[in-house]
């Protein structure tokens, strides 16, 4: 088997692991709840809440064996969990599972255009920095990389949308506006996967995909700051280092030109080290992706707790969200490191080695 | 001496440390900076007619003006640093506490031990704070409702609010006292800490000293508080450094997003936000609503980080950043 295949199949089994461990510190916090509660898990439509009577709740109790020891309970759990029966929520007045599912393509269009902005600006950027320290374009990078790990996204939000929008309306927040949805819907525009961006090019409307764009920007900008400037200090803390190794001089040595040197050598050297630490905090990224999809008003996956932390309680709708978003931190790691491994062979041999 | 004076060799350094000094001079001077009045509220003092919802500008009342309903903007700054000032310390000393506990037993402990304690550490690092801030504010609410009383998310921004028909059992009591915000806040920061701790006392555990303790008969968690700990925990004070800031900064966020938590910067903000980014609103023209909280949350993140930055370099000579060489290397050529 090449070594690159045992490398994903390795990470496929860690990553499942993972999941399993932090279900259970998951489902360890719901049994500090009485069992009564916990049924609530499994209530079905049309009786959840106050509604349920104690028959019925203990009807529950037995079935799912909600008096039983912990692993008794969690292996329940588990399995519904597995065969995507997350349970309804009285908030949403629908099942968990098909809720989350119904509003992901909003998350992963913001996920993937903030990546695709921040990583190679952020590469390339903390790159020529790092290449000739102390040069004008290192302080300016260094002030700006500053300014944008010290400014708090909710803030730095607020300064975008009374300018960008108020002051210039040029970029609207909220996911589509109305007449362009109601144009959507008049002059029947298909919705293939739900990622609007990629369903307009499939209609062909061109003009709703600068609509979902300028939709885009201004998260997409939000997001892509806080990250980039993190993501470029660390590349230009690595290329400082790598500058003076060996590899660079007998390159250098040989005659191999200054910008291929750059481009060439010192990136893929440094793809590896900086992408780990993106990896590290793929939660803090996973967190300020719904951040600021909620204070645009981009109706993903965190508008599901927004939506439950309005009224009564509503334990399914927040465990279902905690697992999903578990799900969606793993498999940005995932990626992130298939991508590492792809690009850098000592990250496939270090696995092997462990 | 010598970590000292590399310390303040440094302009980022003095102002990191003249930032956080001046927050908690601001946090101890409080009741005098801002006297409270009978119809103050945690952080914030009522300076007019609460029907009012038009801010108005700085005045005699109000040094700083008023939000919507006259909340007076400098007294929620001034109590406002107070209360950050105890939240971002107790989460940076619960993480501190929690995580090198937790890394030092498993590091002294090795072998499987360490390896199961180091992958719980690792799963927890893939869970989303929001999502954890979320979730145990829903594990309070279905205790408190499974106990017969009433329980509000987010009252006025104000964070959760609790209440019983009749005299709450204890534990109840218990759950109306703390804030969940704080404890989730805890409970998903400690593993850095628990991680740097461990390693450095993998490192430790086979020195000299540590063996010769050992062969003396010392008592293993006499070690680890003695010996282990004292010597692991440099770089986890510089973690626990930057959680001030962070920690204050998330909090505010939560707040403002109106996912529970009262962190007093935050409701500033979210109280005024119609005014700033709501139709019609002018960030200039109403500055006070969001120049003056915008201002101390970033100048308090800042601080801590800088202070942070300095810490590690302080503490670790062989990671001196380049410039400071570069630097002495200019000197030299003069």
């Amino acid at each position: 088997m090449s070594p690159f295949l045992q490398f994903v199949i390795r990470r496929i089994f860690s990553t499942f692991l993972s999941l399993v461990i932090i279900t259970m510190v998951l489902y360890a916090g719901m049994m500090l709840t009485p069992p009564e509660a916990r049924a609530r898990l499994y209530l079905p439509p049309g009786k959840g809440g106050e509604r349920a009577s104690e028959n019925f709740v203990n009807v529950l109790i037995k079935k799912y064996h909600l008096d039983q020891p912990y692993l008794v309970q969690y292996s329940y759990w588990a399995r519904s969990l597995v065969t995507g029966s997350w349970g309804y929520s009285p908030t949403l007045r629908a099942d968990v599972l098909p809720e989350l599912i119904r509003r992901t393509p909003a998350t992963l269009e913001l996920a993937f255009y903030s990546l695709l902005l921040l990583i190679p600006l952020g590469l390339a950027s903390g790159l020529l920095a790092g290449w000739h320290p102390g040069r004008f374009f290192d302080g300016s990078f260094r002030f700006a990389a500053f300014f944008g790990t010290s400014m708090p996204p909710f803030i730095f939000s607020m300064i975008l949308i009374s300018f960008f929008y108020l002051k210039l309306n040029w970029f609207p927040p909220g996911r589509m506006d109305v007449m362009t949805g109601l144009d959507m819907s008049r002059t029947g525009f298909v919705n293939f996967t739900g990622f609007l961006t990629l369903d307009s090019l499939l209609n062909r409307r061109f003009d709703i995909y600068l609509t979902a764009l300028r939709h885009l920007a201004m998260p997409v900008i939000t997001l892509s700051m806080y990250h980039w400037a993190t993501l470029g200090r660390i590349t230009r803390a690595t290329i400082i280092n790598q500058r003076g190794k060996e590899y660079i001089i007998a390159a250098r040595a040989r005659g191999v030109s200054e910008r291929k040197l750059v481009w060439r050598h010192a990136l893929r050297a440094i793809f590896a080290p900086t992408l780990t630490t993106m990896v590290f905090s793929a939660a803090n990224i996973v967190t300020s992706i719904f951040v600021v999809e909620i204070i645009f008003g981009l109706t993903g996956v965190s508008d599901v707790i927004v939506i439950a932390m309005q009224s009564t309680p509503d334990a399914p709708a927040t465990l279902g969200f905690a697992v999903y978003s578990v799900i969606m931190v793993l498999s940005l790691m995932f990626i992130l490191d298939v991508i590492q491994a792809a690009l850098d062979p000592r990250v496939r041999e270090e696995v092997m080695k462990t | 001496m010598r970590r000292v004076t590399r310390f303040f060799s440094h302009w980022q350094n003095w102002l990191g440390t003249a930032l956080v000094l001046t927050f908690a001079v601001v946090a101890l001077a409080a009741p005098v900076l801002s006297q409270p009045n009978k119809t103050t509220q945690g952080a914030f003092k009522k300076v007019g007619r609460s029907t009012d919802l038009t801010p108005h500008p700085p005045s005699k009342d109000a040094i700083l003006g008023t939000l919507p309903g006259q909340l007076d903007v400098y007294h929620a700054l001034i109590w406002g640093a107070r209360e950050a000032m105890v939240f971002g310390v107790s989460v940076a000393l619960g993480a501190f506490i929690f995580g090198s506990f937790f890394g030092a037993v498993s590091g002294y402990a090795g072998g499987m031990v360490n390896d199961i304690m180091m992958r719980i550490t690792d799963a927890f690092l893939t869970f989303p704070v929001l999502a954890g801030v979320v979730f145990l504010q829903q594990l309070v609410a279905i205790t408190i409702e499974s106990m017969g009383g009433i329980y509000w998310f987010n009252v006025d921004y104000r964070g959760q609010f609790i209440d019983f028909q009749f005299t709450p059992p204890a534990f109840a009591v218990f759950l109306m006292k703390v804030d969940p915000i704080l404890i989730s806040l805890i409970l998903f920061s400690w593993m850095p800490i628990a991680r740097i701790v461990n390693t450095m006392v993998i490192t430790l555990k086979n020195t000299e000293f540590i063996q010769a303790t050992r062969a003396l008969g010392a008592n293993p968690f006499w070690i680890i508080r003695r010996h282990l700990l004292p010597n692991a925990v440099g770089p986890a004070i510089v973690l626990a450094a930057r959680d001030v800031g962070s920690s204050v900064i998330l909090q505010a966020t939560i707040t403002f997003i109106g996912l529970g938590g009262a962190s007093p910067w935050g409701i500033l903000l979210s109280l005024g936000r119609n005014w700033v980014i709501g139709p019609g609103g002018d960030l200039l023209a109403t500055w006070w609503v969001f120049l003056p909280a915008t201002l101390a949350i970033v100048l308090f993140g800042l601080g801590w980080n800088l202070v942070g930055d300095g810490l590690t370099e302080a503490l670790e000579p062989s990671a001196a950043t380049y410039e400071r060489s570069t630097w002495l290397r200019r000197k030299k050529k003069k």
